[in-house]
C-alpha cells in the first residue's frame, strides 16, 4: 500500500473535510494557485474554486479575525498562519476574540475555526522560519491546540478540529511534513482531541513529548533499550488541554519521568506538565521531575551547529535519562 | 403669508422619511438618551461596579444606522453603542442585567457593563482591544457573502479606534471582496484624552475609505434624519452586493470617556457649543414642527420609559449574582470540561 506523507495527511484532510462539509473555507497567503509555500492546499482551489480557497492579503490579523467573524455567522473556517513566526499580529484576535468569544458572551457564541500554523525547526529555516510556539497559546483556556507527529493524527486531529465547536489552533511541524509517511486508512477516521497516545509501552521511565520530539524520544527509547532500559514513550499530541490522566497513569506506573520540548525551557508546557506531576504524584515519584528542552534564548539560532546545539535530540535525552535513572 | 410660513417648516416630503420611520428614530433616541443617563446616575451611587461609558451626545449615531436592521443581521459595535444595543432590540432588563452583571445578564457577569451581546438580535460582544470587533464583523460580512446571504454587518468604532492597524487590515480586506458592510465611524474628537487631529493627519476619517476603494462620506452625525438615510443607503447598497461604505459621523460626547475621568481636558466653550446642536432636541424640535408630537406626549413617553427602566432595574437589583463556580462554564463546547481546583 502507498505511504502518505504528513503533508499529504493535511492535504487529504482539508480536501476530504471540504467535500463533506461546505460550510469549511480556507483563507491564507498563497494557499491559492501556488498551493502553500508547503503545499498543503495544493490542488484545493482548483477544486473548491477562488470562494472557498482564499488568496488573503498579508493581513494575519484579518486572517485570523475574519475567520472568527465567518465562524459566527456559520462557517468553519481553515485559517492557515504561513510561519509560526508571523503569528505575532494574530494573538490579539487569537487571544482576545477568538479563545474568548464563548465565555464573554455567556456560552451565547462560539468560534468554531481552525487555525493551521507551520512550525518548528531543524529544517536550517532561520531564526524567523524556525520557531515553535505553542507554548504562547497553551496559557490560554478557550482554545485547543493541536500538535501532532504522525501523519494518521494529522488527518485525524484535524479533522476533528475542523468538525468541532471549539476554536482550534493546529500546529504542523515542517521537519515531519516529507520526512514521515505511513500508511492511512483508506476509510474516513479521525483522531480524538484530548487523548495522548502511548507511542511504546516501558516499565523504567516516562518520556513524555510532542512533535518532532516525540520522534527524538522514541529514537532516545530505541537505543536505551538496547542497554536493558524500558522507556515509556506518550505522545501528547493534543498540547491543550493536555491529558493528565494518560501522562499520570504513566508515572504512577514507572515513577520517573522526563519530559522534552522542542521550545524554550522557561515558561514552556512541560513546565506545567512537570509541576502538575509534581504537585499530584509526589508520592509516586522516585526521582525528580526532569526536562530536555530547547535553550533559554530568544530564539532558534540559524548556522546548522548552533541550531543542533539548541534543540534537543535523542543523545541529550537519554544523558538526562540516565541521570534521572541513577538518582 | 400662510404658504411662506409653510415652507419654513418642512413638511414629511421635504424630510424624506416615513412617519413611522421618524417616530421610530425618535423614541429610540430619547429612550436611549434616559436610559445612557439612568445609568450614569446608577454608578454615580454605586449600584453597579467597574465603570460605564456613557454615550449621551451621541445617540444619533448609534440609533440612526441601526434602526431598520434585521435581527439576522450583524451588529459589530465596540464599547459606545447602547443606542445600537436599544435600537437593536436587546430587551431592555438584559441591557439594565449586563451592566449589574446579574445572573439574566446575557453573559452571565462574565465582561463589563457596557459589553452587550444578544445572539437572538446578531449582536456579539466587544472585546477592549481597540478595533477588535471590526475585524471580526468584516469576518461576519465575508461569511455571509461566502454564504451568499444578503445579511448585512454594521460596524461601529471611535475615532481612535481607526488608527490600529487591524482596523486597516479589516477595512482593506471588505474593501478588495466588497463585502456587505457599513463601517460607521462615531467621531466624538476625542479619544479619551487625546484629540481627533492627534489619531489621524487627516481632517475627515472617511477619506480613509479611498485608500481602500470604496465610498467615504463625512456627514453631521447629529442630524437622525441624515445619518439613519445616509446608513440606510449604504446599508441598501451592501445588501445589493455593492460593497462597504464608510461613513464618518461627526458628534461628541457630554461627559468624560468613562464615568471616572472628570474630562478636564476639554475646554468648557466646545462642550456649551456642541450642546447647541443636541441631537435629541433637534429630533424633537423637528417632531413638533412636523406634528409628529407635543410636549405632553414627550413627557408621557419619558414617563413610559421611565417606568420600564424603574422595572428592568428593581428586577435586575433583586437578581442574584451567578454561583461563582459559573466562572468554570463556557470555556469549551461540552466536549472538553475544564479542570477544577479546589484550594
Ligand atoms: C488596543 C487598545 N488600546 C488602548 C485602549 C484604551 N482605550 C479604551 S477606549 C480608548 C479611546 C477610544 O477612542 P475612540 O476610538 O475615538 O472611541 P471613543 O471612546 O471616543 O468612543 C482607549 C485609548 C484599548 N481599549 N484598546
Amino acid at each position: 500500500m502507498k505511504k502518505t506523507s504528513f503533508i499529504e495527511a493535511i492535504t487529504q484532510a482539508l480536501y476530504e473535510e471540504m467535500e463533506r462539509d461546505e460550510r469549511v473555507f480556507m483563507i491564507g497567503q498563497d494557499i491559492g494557485v501556488y498551493g502553500g509555500v508547503f503545499k498543503a492546499t495544493k490542488g484545493l482551489l482548483d477544486r473548491f474554486g477562488a470562494e472557498r480557497v482564499i488568496d488573503a492579503p498579508i493581513s494575519e490579523v484579518y486572517i485570523a479575525g475574519g475567520s472568527v467573524g465567518a465562524a459566527l455567522v456559520g462557517c468553519r473556517p481553515v485559517a492557515e498562519i504561513q510561519f509560526a513566526d508571523f503569528i505575532t499580529p494574530s494573538m490579539d484576535q487569537i487571544i482576545q476574540q477568538m479563545a474568548k468569544m464563548r465565555y464573554r458572551t455567556g456560552g451565547q457564541w462560539s468560534c468554531p475555526m481552525t487555525i493551521r500554523v507551520c512550525c518548528g525547526g531543524d529544517v536550517g529555516g532561520g531564526l524567523y522560519h524556525s520557531q515553535i510556539n505553542e507554548q504562547w497559546f497553551f496559557s490560554q483556556p478557550g482554545l485547543i491546540v493541536l500538535l501532532p507527529s504522525t501523519a494518521y493524527d494529522a488527518k485525524g486531529l484535524l479533522k476533528s478540529a475542523i468538525r468541532g465547536e471549539d476554536p482550534v489552533i493546529f500546529f504542523e511541524h515542517k521537519r515531519l511534513y516529507r520526512w514521515i509517511k505511513e500508511e492511512l486508512p483508506d476509510e474516513d477516521f479521525t483522531v480524538p482531541i484530548g487523548k495522548a497516545a502511548i507511542r511504546k509501552e516501558g516499565e523504567d521511565i516516562t518520556l513524555v513529548a510532542y512533535g518532532l520530539m516525540a520522534h527524538r524520544s522514541m529514537e532516545a527509547a530505541a537505543g536505551l533499550e538496547k542497554e536493558g532500559i524500558s522507556a515509556e514513550v506518550i505522545d501528547m499530541r493534543t498540547i491543550l488541554p493536555w491529558d493528565r490522566e494518560t501522562i499520570f497513569e504513566s508515572v504512577k506506573k514507572t515513577s520517573k519521568v522526563v519530559l522534552v520540548q522542542e521550545g524554550t525551557k522557561t515558561g514552556g508546557v512541560m513546565a506545567e506538565v512537570g509541576a502538575a506531576i509534581a504537585e499530584e504524584l509526589f508520592d509516586y515519584l522516585d526521582a525528580p521531575v526532569s526536562r530536555v528542552c530547547g535553550l533559554d534564548v530568544p530564539a532558534i539560532p540559524f548556522a546548522p551547529p548552533m541550531e543542533h546545539f539548541f534543540l534537543p535530540n535523542a543523545e541529550k535525552i537519554t544523558n538526562v535519562v540516565k541521570k534521572v535513572l541513577e538518582y | 403669508m400662510p404658504a411662506t410660513k409653510k415652507a419654513a417648516k418642512p413638511g414629511l416630503k421635504q424630510v424624506g422619511l416615513p412617519e413611522e420611520t421618524l417616530r421610530g428614530l425618535y423614541y429610540n433616541l430619547l429612550k436611549t438618551r434616559t436610559l445612557d443617563e439612568r445609568f450614569r446616575k446608577l454608578f454615580r451611587q454605586g449600584r453597579f461596579a467597574g465603570t460605564y461609558f456613557s454615550a449621551v451626545g451621541q445617540e444619533a449615531t448609534t440609533v440612526g444606522p441601526t434602526y431598520g436592521l434585521r435581527d439576522d443581521d450583524i451588529l459589530a459595535s465596540s464599547h459606545r453603542e447602547i443606542g445600537a444595543a436599544v435600537t437593536k432590540g436587546i430587551p431592555l432588563v438584559n441591557i439594565v442585567a449586563q451592566v449589574y452583571a446579574r445572573a439574566n445578564s446575557p453573559d452571565k457577569g462574565k465582561t463589563h457593563p457596557c459589553h452587550y451581546s444578544w445572539r437572538d438580535k446578531g449582536v456579539f460582544t466587544p472585546a477592549s482591544t481597540l478595533a477588535g470587533q471590526t475585524v471580526v464583523g468584516t469576518g461576519c460580512a465575508m461569511g455571509f457573502k461566502l454564504q451568499k446571504k444578503d445579511n448585512v454587518v454594521v460596524a461601529f468604532f471611535g475615532e481612535g479606534a481607526t488608527a490600529r492597524g487591524g482596523w486597516h487590515e479589516a477595512v482593506n480586506y471588505a474593501g478588495i471582496h466588497k463585502l456587505p458592510i457599513v463601517y460607521i465611524c462615531q467621531n466624538n474628537l476625542w479619544a479619551e484624552s487625546v484629540p481627533a487631529h492627534m489619531q489621524a493627519g487627516i481632517e475627515n476619517f472617511s477619506d480613509r475609505a479611498k485608500a481602500y476603494g470604496f465610498p467615504g462620506i463625512t456627514i453631521d452625525g447629529n442630524d437622525i434624519v441624515l445619518v439613519h438615510k445616509t446608513a440606510a443607503e449604504a446599508i441598501k447598497r451592501a445588501r445589493a452586493g455593492e460593497g462597504p461604505t464608510l461613513i464618518e459621523c461627526k458628534t461628541y460626547r457630554y461627559y468624560g470617556h468613562s464615568e471616572i475621568d472628570p474630562a478636564d481636558y476639554r475646554r468648557e466653550e466646545e462642550i456649551e457649543e456642541w450642546k447647541k446642536k443636541d441631537t435629541v432636541t433637534r429630533a424633537e424640535r423637528m417632531m413638533m414642527d412636523l406634528g409628529l408630537l407635543t410636549d405632553q406626549q414627550r413627557e408621557a413617553m419619558i414617563e413610559d420609559i421611565n417606568h420600564e427602566i424603574d422595572e428592568a432595574v428593581n428586577i435586575c437589583e433583586k437578581e442574584k449574582y451567578v454561583e461563582p463556580e459559573e466562572a468554570y462554564n463556557d470555556v469549551y463546547s461540552k466536549y472538553f470540561p475544564v479542570r477544577r481546583d479546589e484550594y
